[in-house]
């Protein structure tokens, strides 16, 4: 360009007019979409974001009772990867995400289908009775669950003696995570239930004329047309349980008053890093492992995503 | 955006600065420890008269009542008393708000096994030049020596636990005992005794309670921690002396003539209030305890002092007990020191806290006071149990110590005794592993072990 | 930070046929017994707890631990066991209760507020660095917040907001979910032909959004506000470290104190008994809210909110 546009004269504009008009539209809707993000990002940026990088420099020092702070580089990072501790907690959040996941969610499609398919009496108390259990507070339901698993005064055992079963042991360091994970999936099957129901009820009804004029059975029409087209919902809910599981530490730190020989400090990552901050006093070390964790949920999220779109994109091509 | 709103958005963008003061690792500190000289007096009779407020942190029950003569006393002085939680929590509040700079109580309750963690940081103000090295005679001497170790006095002490045994009267005569064992060997004897003819445990060892346990350690003369009030700690868990101990736990559990069910819990309370345990190894604060667990089984229940390692022998430890520090950050130092001082000093306050709250003293007045010590208990067939228990705690030992981190020591208990203890493995042997957890932990952060 | 690619949750849906029709496919209504039998008793899996949580609200603290959990026994003791809850410790637990309520809705309004604004950005402008800022949202959901307590705890300090309710109502305000919903909401629900038409019109961009935008985000708000009032109610994490005062505490975090004073025995200290109607009570006003407002939550999920 070697005119300058004040000098490229008012008539030869006429066709560029236009385009200005709309790059000038554009940019007060740039202006207007960053002032409706600013008061989240705001909140956003103080309030996740400075503690985060204030930890994440934290986590580059190593602080010591006697002696106080000392650059460390990755030395934080390096103990964590060699730590047992804190490989045995992450081990167990695995198993906990292998076991409890695939039960809770699957246990939520089933009620999900089965309500959607409006073929039981009073479907929607019975949406309502599974759904209850999210509106009981952490604190609360591991409270409870606390008493009801009770060797000597718990329901469960009462019933178990009553039949001639003797007294199972709950609480005891082999049983302790299946105990945890039927009280997570006593909380979250309803929340999971309704985000797939809901999804479910969005289904346009062309999918389903389609798979009517084949003579489709409910199960075939569940397979082959309702769950795929809630796949993403799905997808959701599969993330969130990632991150819920990986992050477990209400109901490790609660229930470790009941059963403090079954929840060691490093039962999970989560709560290894809140004992080590506040137990340990070793706040850098934790918020490494922090970090790390972070690090390891991002990874099996990106890693079941990939793995889902590929199936997708094979499934698309042998259709 | 009303005022509040803007003013907490200020405060947000401030906050977001001062991220930058601690990048940079400025961080307030106060210096505690350092005395200046000692208070007159007159500045103690103007700080008592100036308006202050003050904030005191603890989880004794109804504790505002004995606040309430303070400020009767003292009406300029308005105390807030505050539960932030019961042990644990209580302490990470406090270290959270020492390591902010900002917040802390001005007096707070500190059970003695925690005053070295916070000597070590400077948090707490010696309380030596406001007067209380004057106190030393007031206290039973073991109790004072846990707040006031070297020259420095960094709390006053509020109520102690000397051991003693709690037991069935019933169950025991069942089983044909009718004196309390008198050693560690009659204790088991009696423990197989009990466990034949009744089926009850004789009693239970809480799994991870790891006051208990040390509790048994200082009984049998077993140093396992020392602190020089610097840099150097002793850590000897796996002593000849502790192995002793264990070792005598660990034949009881195999046996099965003990139980180990975690303690304090809903589970133990019925036990103690059904028969399950014939009865309980505990301190001082125990037998108003029990009281309010096992009501059905008032009169059964009777009280003596430990089994001992060697006959005639008369010798006890301590389990649990506090004290209140003032926090080397308080702005008001000598009300802050007056209010701990009249709380636990003050007769009529002190006497308070032992018969309403039921708070083993350590006061020498109120040990020695006949409305305390001869009181009769009806839940012990009218036995003098104060009385009983005073006693025992004269023969507790003088110079037990702690390390700066007991947190740290007792959640490794948890870890490698606890476990061990649930699966009836060998108790000595465990003690290696939490020795050698415990030097490297010390190590780490930076201590010469001795 | 590597960040949640949701991509794959939102657009698969979008290429799906994305729009809804009124009717829906309904085939004759044959009921099934075996699947209504089977659904029953999975709700009982459900309810029992909340059941026996009821019974033992009855007992006192000695049927508690002597008689069969589910089902009463003992003397009624509800009406003891609710006077000594709203008596103990001079009536904490009514404050309590109040407290939650403030924290929560106001956290709530707030929450939808911030969230509705970004989601309808993230949905409905294109402007540069959009795809940052919108996986940052998300990706900062996978740090665990609970080990970094101490570094949040020491920066509310200097920003003078520790043990003041601001320091349990201003973190909630952040939802990624919150936001997340609302992008897909919006970009489902608001059609950018009526965006544009009043932008021919010379209306202005925050204009647009109140009387076009907001309007059709309805059920879509009422969605987001209550998953943030459950997440704040139930919340109990933050509440416990940032606050001292027991005037501010929120109920989860005094039951849990009461839990613990109950277990530490000792005179006049709260009995389980007590504990349990608490727990009960606590959960009441969340489960009413849940029975009236139930055909919210489905509208706001379905219409779009994860929509399939």
């Amino acid at each position: 360009m070697t005119q300058s546009p004040a000098l490229s004269g008012e008539r030869a504009d006429f066709p560029v007019l236009p385009r200005r008009r709309t790059s000038s539209a554009k940019r007060k809707q740039h202006r207007a979409a960053y002032l409706f993000l600013l008061p989240f990002f705001v909140v956003f940026v103080t309030m996740l974001v400075v503690p985060l990088v204030y930890a994440g420099y934290l986590s580059l020092f190593e602080s010591k009772l006697i002696g106080g702070e000392t650059f460390a580089g990755f030395a934080n990072y390096a103990r964590a990867l060699t730590d047992p501790a804190f490989l045995g907690g992450l081990g167990r959040v695995g198993l906990f995400f292998v076991v409890q996941v695939p039960i809770m969610l699957g246990l939520a499609l089933f009620f999900a289908l089965a309500l959607d398919s409006a073929r039981a009496r009073g479907s929607k108390a019975i949406r309502l009775f599974i759904y209850m259990p999210y509106a009981v507070p952490a604190v609360v339901a591991t409270l409870m669950w606390g008493y009801l698993y009770g060797p000597d005064f718990g329901p469960i055992a009462q019933i178990a003696r009553a039949v001639g079963f003797g007294t199972p042991d709950f609480l005891s360091p082999g049983s302790i995570l299946g105990s945890m994970m039927n009280i997570v999936t006593w909380e979250f099957v309803g929340y999971n239930m309704i985000i797939m129901y809901a999804a479910l009820r969005s289904i346009p009804a062309e999918l389903y004329e389609a798979a009517e004029i084949d003579g489709a059975g409910q199960f075939r029409l569940a397979w082959s047309v309702k769950i795929p087209a809630i796949r993403p919902a799905i997808m959701l809910t599969v993330i969130f349980s990632i991150i819920g599981s990986f992050q477990l530490f209400a109901e490790p730190s609660l229930l470790n008053a009941i059963a403090p020989n079954a929840i060691t400090n490093s039962f999970t990552p989560n709560y290894y890093g809140y004992n080590l901050a506040f137990i340990n006093q070793e706040l850098n070390y934790a918020a490494a492992i922090a970090f790390l964790l972070g690090i390891v949920i991002a990874v099996v999220s990106y890693v079941v995503q990939l793995s889902e779109e590929r199936r997708e994109r094979r499934e698309m091509r042998l259709s | 955006m009303n005022k509040k709103a803007r003013r907490t958005a200020l405060a947000l963008i401030g906050g977001a600065v001062s991220i930058g003061l601690l990048l940079t690792g400025c961080s307030p500190s106060s210096d505690g420890g350092s005395a200046p000289g000692a208070v007159s007096q007159d500045d103690i009779d103007t700080a008592m008269t100036t308006p202050t407020k003050l904030t005191f942190w603890t989880w004794v029950p109804d504790i505002e009542n004995e606040v309430k003569l303070f400020e009767e006393k003292y009406p300029a002085i308005d105390v807030t008393v505050e539960n932030v939680g019961q042990g644990l929590p209580h302490y990470q509040k406090l270290r959270s708000a020492i390591e902010a700079g900002e917040g802390a109580p001005d007096v707070a309750q500190v059970e003695y096994q925690y005053i070295p963690s916070f000597v070590l940081n400077d948090s707490l103000l010696d309380l030596t030049s406001y007067g209380a090295d004057e106190l030393s005679a007031d206290y039973v001497d073991w109790a004072w020596n846990q707040v006031s170790p070297d020259a420095a006095v960094w709390a006053i002490p509020q109520d102690v636990g000397p051991m003693g045994h709690l037991y069935r009267e019933d169950i025991l005569a069942k089983a044909g005992i009718t004196e309390p064992p008198a050693t560690w060997d009659d204790y088991a004897t009696a423990a197989k005794a009990v466990k034949d003819s009744t089926g009850s445990y004789i009693s239970n060892l809480g799994a991870t309670q790891a006051g208990q346990m040390i509790g048994f350690f200082w009984q049998a003369g077993v140093k396992p921690f020392g602190y020089d009030g610097k840099e150097t700690v002793t850590i000897d868990v796996n002593s000849d002396g502790a192995k002793k101990v264990a070792s005598y736990w660990t034949s009881l559990i195999q046996q099965d003539l003990i139980s180990t069910d975690v303690d304090f819990q809903d589970q133990w309370y019925q036990g103690l209030a059904n028969g399950k345990y014939a009865g309980w190894l505990t301190a001082a604060w125990g037998p108003i305890f029990l009281q309010g667990t096992a009501e059905s089984t008032s009169g059964l229940w009777r009280a003596a002092t430990l089994p001992q390692w060697k006959k005639g022998e008369k010798v006890s430890g301590n389990w649990g007990g506090s004290s209140d520090a003032i926090l080397a950050s308080s702005k008001n130092p000598i009300a802050a020191y007056e209010l701990a001082k009249f709380i636990n000093n003050d007769h009529e306050s002190a006497m308070k806290l032992a018969t309403e709250q039921f708070l083993f003293p350590p006061q020498v007045s109120v040990l020695e006071d006949p409305a305390f010590v001869d009181q009769k208990s009806e839940f012990y067939g009218g036995q003098q149990v104060n009385s009983l228990f005073a006693d025992i705690s004269k023969t507790v030992d003088t110079d037990f110590q702690w390390v700066p981190f007991m947190d740290y020591v007792y959640s490794t208990y948890e870890e490698t005794i606890g476990s061990v203890i649930a699966d009836k493995g060998d108790l000595a042997a465990a003690l290696h592993a939490w020795q050698d957890q415990l030097v490297k932990y010390a190590k780490a952060q930076g201590f010469t072990v001795k | 930070m590597t960040s949640l690619d949701t991509r794959s949750i939102v657009t698969t849906g979008g290429d799906a046929t994305p729009r809804r029709k009124g009717r829906r496919f309904a085939p004759e209504r044959r009921r099934s017994l075996l699947l209504t039998v089977l659904l029953w008793l999975c709700v009982l899996y459900f309810v029992l707890p909340l059941w026996w949580l009821f019974v033992s609200a009855t007992k006192n603290n000695a049927a508690l631990f002597s008689t069969f959990g589910l089902w009463f026994g003992g003397d009624f003791a509800l009406w003891q066991n609710l006077h000594s809850l709203f008596t103990v410790r001079d009536g904490i637990f009514l404050q309590w209760m109040v407290n939650t309520l403030f924290y929560s809705v106001t956290a709530a309004l707030g929450a939808t507020l911030l969230a509705t604004m970004a989601g309808y950005a993230f949905a409905k402008y294109d402007f540069p660095g959009k795809k940052v800022l919108f996986s940052a949202t998300l990706g900062a959901v996978m740090i665990p917040l609970t080990a970094l307590a101490l570094p949040t705890y020491l920066l509310f300090s200097k920003a003078g907001l520790t043990d003041t309710p601001w320091a349990v109502i201003i973190p909630s305000l952040v939802s990624p979910f919150g936001v997340y919903l609302m992008r897909v909401y919006a970009a489902d629900a608001i059609d950018d032909s009526l965006l544009e038409a009043a932008r021919v019109d010379g209306a202005g961009e925050f204009r647009i959004f109140r009387q076009v935008g907001l309007r059709l985000l309805g059920p879509g708000l009422v969605t987001v506000f209550l998953f943030s009032l459950v997440a704040t109610w139930n919340n109990y994490f933050l509440p416990l470290i940032m606050l001292n005062s027991s005037d501010l505490y929120p109920i989860t975090v005094g039951l849990a104190q009461l839990q613990s004073a109950a277990s530490a025995g000792g005179g006049s200290q709260a009995l389980f008994s007590t504990v349990i109607t608490g727990s009960f009570v606590s959960i009441l006003p969340l489960v009413i809210a849940f029975l009236f407002l139930q055909r919210y939550w489905q509208s706001g999920l379905a219409s779009g909110g994860v929509k399939g």
